[in-house]
């Protein structure tokens, strides 16, 4: 257990050096693309060519992976500021959310799967 | 109310709604039980009830979304396990990851614009296919509203993963492959959750779609999302 917590927060620290040089590489190049991003890219090459064993990310990126939704309460608390917009076009928005959701699903579903036939036959 | 104490209860309090939400989707599994959802609701009733602000709660916001960036760093992993499909597939997850998320983008901006929605609601919209910190920090460098565009990608995985499946099934959609893409293209991990309880095949390559839209979306946005905002 003592163990496990030490291995969680060692690793966590690990991802957060990473995604810090993901936030410096973005700013050194002058790139427009977010830090994060970058730092999960970087966090991908490093498994992909074997420098990083995915065993030695496995626990911290476990935790923070099963409590991933966490994260987003205190930023949707911010809609507070946003009670006038959602009285005033709420069902708009939602409108659009439920058309461009299914619009997209549609395109990538259908697509793939005229690609995976065409390749088949 | 000191400092110290006002973020120590906002603290607990955000925490145990996130724990006492999540025990409830987990016992009844429905997508409306949305944890996110359910404690965003309770804190903002009671900020509203206390007379409390946003102003109040912001330092416990800035410590407990600190996590956030190396939690991002953290997909790499099951993108990682999921490399050998994403190589088997190449062709129709790239051209269908990318051919969906442009749709999409198009097609909320579009309608936003005919609705007449202001240019902060329109840009926020944009990233709303894409997981949350990626979403936001989308949103951030494009002029968005962090916080709007967070509560766009909730609603929006909550709507893909609600309907997405039905629409699939009308669209005579029935490859696993395909249907774990699409889900994951426009629902991020609430979609890859729905595509995992279909079969293996279709989660493994929701989290392969949700990663790459991610990194698609991050990469074209910028040119992109000013197309409709003119």
């Amino acid at each position: 257990m003592a163990r496990k917590l030490f291995d969680i927060c060692w690793q966590i620290v690990f991802l957060w050096l990473v995604f810090r040089c993901g936030v410096w590489l973005v700013g050194a190049l002058n790139l427009s693309l977010p830090g994060n991003v970058a730092g999960m890219l970087i966090m991908f090459a490093l498994l992909a060519s074997g420098i990083v064993k995915p065993g030695l990310i496995e626990a911290g990126s476990g935790f923070l992976l099963k409590h991933f939704a966490f994260f987003f309460i205190p930023i949707s608390v911010g809609l507070i500021s946003f009670g006038g917009l959602m009285r005033q076009s709420g069902l708009e928005l939602l409108v659009i959310l439920i058309v461009s959701a299914l619009v997209g699903a549609a395109v990538t579903g259908t697509a793939v799967q005229q690609l995976q036939q065409r390749r088949d036959r | 109310m000191s400092g110290v104490l006002l973020f120590s209860f906002f603290v607990v309090i955000t925490v145990t709604c996130y724990l006492a939400t999540r025990k409830l989707f987990l016992t009844y599994r429905h997508p409306l039980l949305n944890p996110v959802f359910l404690s965003t609701v309770a804190i903002i009733t009671m900020l509203k009830g206390t007379g409390l602000g946003l102003d109040d709660y912001r330092p416990a916001k800035e410590v407990m979304t600190y996590l956030l960036g190396p939690a991002t760093v953290a997909l790499a992993l099951p993108l990682y396990h999921n490399r050998m499909v994403l190589r088997e597939h190449m062709l129709p997850v790239m051209a269908g990851v990318m051919a969906g998320s442009l749709a999409t983008m198009a097609a909320a901006l579009g309608a936003g614009r005919l609705l007449q929605l202001d240019t902060t609601v329109l840009t926020s919209l944009g990233p709303k296919s894409v997981t949350v910190p990626i979403a936001v920090e989308i949103s951030r460098l494009a002029g968005g509203d962090a916080s709007l565009t967070a509560a766009f990608v909730v609603a929006t995985g909550m709507i893909g993963s609600i309907m997405g499946p039905s629409l699939l099934s009308l669209c005579r959609v029935q490859s696993p492959v395909a249907r774990g893409l699409a889900l994951g293209t426009v629902s991020h991990g609430q979609g890859t959750a729905v595509a995992l309880l279909e079969s293996e095949t279709a989660g493994a390559m929701g989290g392969v779609a949700m990663a790459i839209a991610a990194v698609f979306t991050a990469l074209v946005a910028p040119y992109y999302l000013p197309l409709f905002l003119q």
